[in-house]
């Protein structure tokens, strides 16, 4: 038996451990713009894919190989073995501007965060989730890379300020950044709960926010030059660096992991996270976490109607009603949602996790969200 | 009814449960929010049963049943699923029984039992959609059908004890010096079967604030408004009302505080506003008590109370980082 908690707290016992590249890759490419083609021979680091917005980063394969399938969900790579990578690109030697963002997009960075000026800049140094310990490990064991990072984003952005937010109790310190001392309990690892503990304002202007875990990885871009090719996860409480497109499966075979018919397997962590559907899906860029759970264990998830109890209401730490957003969403009404507060939803899930009638109100959430977004953009286009 | 769903690459030996986020969930559920709720009527039906004798059971059986039969049959012609096992009907059955006189026939208790669900749910659309407290509903219904049958002080007329929101209305201040607060608290006077078991419910309601199946702030904002209103009328002569503690004790004071004003569907939802429906409803029972004609407000307050409920749902705090 499991036992929720809500403390972000770990033990941190070893440091990082690298998975091998596995013999098949599966790189998730829904919703993305494909780069590679079937019978297509890869580099390591070679782009499969973009993202079709203009912040997000691309994707790119982590091992040398051949293309053997695509589809709409997924690019599957078979791997040579070859130990070589892609050409480096000297990213320290660039000047901060639209050029520089535009070569870190390219290489797998996320720089929705990065673009322009900004005043204040809070770098997320808690664990995401629960049983989550990426972030700790990460302040412990990738201060080189940390640094590296800081450097780069705060030349960037160039703030007045930069904050680096830590579990309290931690002494933890990057040049050039304040420490503050945080109460480490989920939901306030989120964060726009972050931004306000330090700054004090609820989404406030002229404000960025990064977490470590992407720091980290714009650090590591930085120093070696390289794309983006893995994620460090928690996986039964210790930390490994997995190539991006391993599959469950494989993870599972070299953690010694049993999973049976039934199960409920999660990439990322117990609030947030993503049951996936089939073993062979990859890991994606970002992933933090996995674990399995017996699906047995918790009352499963019904379509059933709201009783007004109020639980979600009062545990909201947006304040927003999600039993009137779901409410709405359940008959597509989803301009109406936005009225009881979907847009101050930060998608910490504690509403569905207390709704007593186990309503899904996270995905209604989402779901809403996405339907917004999609139509906001045909609107532009 | 969820069908389960085959995905593409979902061809492989080990088939996963897949399900939205939160994986971890509070382990609530309705089944056990309304075992929780049945547990903490338990104390007042066993006391009710001491003090009138086994027709009390009879006449909680009878429409607990009844509300389970015409939930059934409910669901059955609205072709949803038939979820009598999450116990929301028998709940409903049972407190509209414990407003009931012990001596209620069974057909009374039937159709009040049937009147719950039907006119108090279903037509609303189920369970969580009443703006009103179903069981009020049939009591409402029921009161102004067989207002004889209903009648508590004239069928418990041959009970030595003393209805005391009765005696209040119509012999005034000076009848309740027969009254002991003991015997009140300990359900001496006549009232609704369950309803005027003050202690046991009580004990119950605690039970159920204790293990959060209830919030705090309706059941203690309703006795503060009974309390506070009554304090006033009292202060202002208490020659011509009678004491707080009197209005807490008589009646269905506490019955109505811990389980007909928390009913989920028909009360606010948020702090201030479930605080500002309680206060409302417990002044609406004093001021009923005073200047109405019926002898114990609970009821009509508490129905006044939520049909304001979506008015007091506005009373949300600002959302976030909104400005
Ligand atoms: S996920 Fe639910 S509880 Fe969390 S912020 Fe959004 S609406 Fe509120
Ligand atoms: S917790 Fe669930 S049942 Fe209760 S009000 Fe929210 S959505 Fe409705």
């Amino acid at each position: 038996m499991f036992k929720i908690r809500y403390s972000l707290d770990c033990e941190l016992d070893n440091g990082i451990t690298d998975i091998k590249p596995p013999q098949e890759l599966n790189v998730q490419v829904r919703n993305l713009v494909l780069k590679a083609k079937k019978g297509g021979v890869l580099t390591k680091g070679d782009i499969v894919a973009e993202h079709p917005s203009s912040m997000l980063g691309a994707h790119h394969v982590a091992s040398c190989g051949k293309v053997t399938a695509v589809n709409y969900h997924s690019l599957t790579v078979k791997c040579s073995g070859e130990e070589d990578t892609v050409e480096p690109v000297d990213v320290r030697s660039m000047n901060a501007g639209a050029e520089l963002l535009r070569t870190l997009r390219g290489l797998g960075v996320d720089v929705s965060q990065l673009s322009g000026k900004a005043e204040t800049l809070v770098i997320n140094g808690l664990n995401p989730e629960p049983g989550v310990s990426v972030a700790q490990q990460i302040l412990r064991d990738g201060r080189e890379e940390l640094h590296e990072g800081l450097c780069l984003a705060r030349e960037l952005i160039s703030p007045a300020r930069t904050f680096l937010a830590v579990s309290q109790g931690e002494t933890i310190t990057l040049p050039g950044a304040e420490t503050v001392g945080l109460r480490a309990r989920y939901p306030y690892s989120l964060d726009p709960l972050v931004v306000r503990a330090v700054t004090g304002k609820e989404f406030p202007e002229h404000t960025r926010v990064i977490d470590v875990m992407a720091l980290y990885a714009l650090g590591r871009v930085a120093l070696t030059g390289l794309p983006v090719t893995d994620t460090i996860m928690t996986i039964s409480g210790r930390n490994y660096r997995v190539p991006i497109g391993t599959t469950i499966n494989h993870l599972l075979n070299v953690l010694n992991i049993k999973v049976e018919s039934g199960d409920t397997v999660v990439l990322g962590g117990p609030f947030r996270g993503e049951a996936i559907y089939s073993l062979y899906d990859g890991v994606k860029k970002g992933d933090y976490g996995l674990f399995v759970t017996s699906s047995k264990a918790i009352p499963a998830v019904q379509d059933a109607a709201c009783i007004n109890c109020g639980e979600c209401v009062l545990q909201c730490p947006a304040r927003v009603q999600p039993h009137l957003i779901s409410r709405c969403v359940e008959y597509e009404l989803f301009d109406q949602a936005e009225k009881y507060g979907l847009n101050s939803c930060f998608e910490c899930g504690l509403c569905a996790f207390n709704c007593f009638a186990r309503r899904p109100l996270l995905q209604y959430i989402r779901f809403a969200k996405t339907q917004l977004r999609t139509k906001a953009e045909a609107t532009q286009a | 009814m969820i069908h389960p769903i085959i995905k593409a690459m979902s061809d492989n030996p080990v088939r996963l449960v897949v399900s939205p986020p939160p994986h971890w969930r509070s382990g609530r559920t309705i089944q056990g929010m309304m075992r929780a709720h049945l547990l903490a009527l338990v104390p007042a039906a066993i006391m009710a049963v001491a003090i009138y004798g086994v027709q009390a059971a009879a006449v909680i059986g009878m429409a607990g049943t009844a509300a389970v039969a015409a939930e059934v049959v409910c669901l059955r012609l609205q072709h949803r699923d038939v979820n009598v096992d999450n116990f929301s009907a028998f709940y409903a059955g049972v407190l509209f029984a414990f407003l009931l006189p012990a001596t209620a026939p069974w057909w009374l208790a039937a159709i009040g039992g049937v009147v719950t669900i039907a006119l108090g749910r279903t037509v609303f659309g189920g369970f969580g959609c009443n703006p009103v407290c179903a069981p009020l509903v049939a009591w409402a219904v029921c009161r102004f059908s067989w207002p004889d049958a209903m009648d508590i002080d004239l069928n418990l007329a041959h009970f030595m004890a003393n209805s005391p929101v009765d005696q209040l209305k119509y012999f005034g201040v000076q009848s309740l010096s027969q009254f002991e607060y003991m015997d009140l608290l300990t359900g001496h006077q006549i009232g609704g079967l369950g309803s005027s078991q003050v202690l046991a419910l009580a004990a119950g309601g605690v039970y159920l604030i204790a293990s959060r199946w209830t919030r705090l702030f309706i059941p203690v904002s309703f006795l503060a408004g009974v309390a506070g209103a009554a304090a006033l009328f009292w202060f202002i002569d208490p020659t011509a009302y009678a004491d707080p503690i009197f209005h807490l004790l008589a009646g269905s004071t506490v019955f109505g505080a811990f389980f007909l004003a928390t009913d989920t569907a028909s009360s606010p939802v948020g702090r201030l506003p479930q605080t500002v429906f309680g206060l409302l409803a417990g002044t609406m029972v004093i001021v009923i008590r005073v200047y109405g004609v019926y002898p114990d407000g609970v009821p009509f307050a508490i129905m006044v109370a939520s049909l304001l409920s979506p008015l007091l749902d506005r009373l949300r705090p600002k959302f976030f980082g909104v400005r």
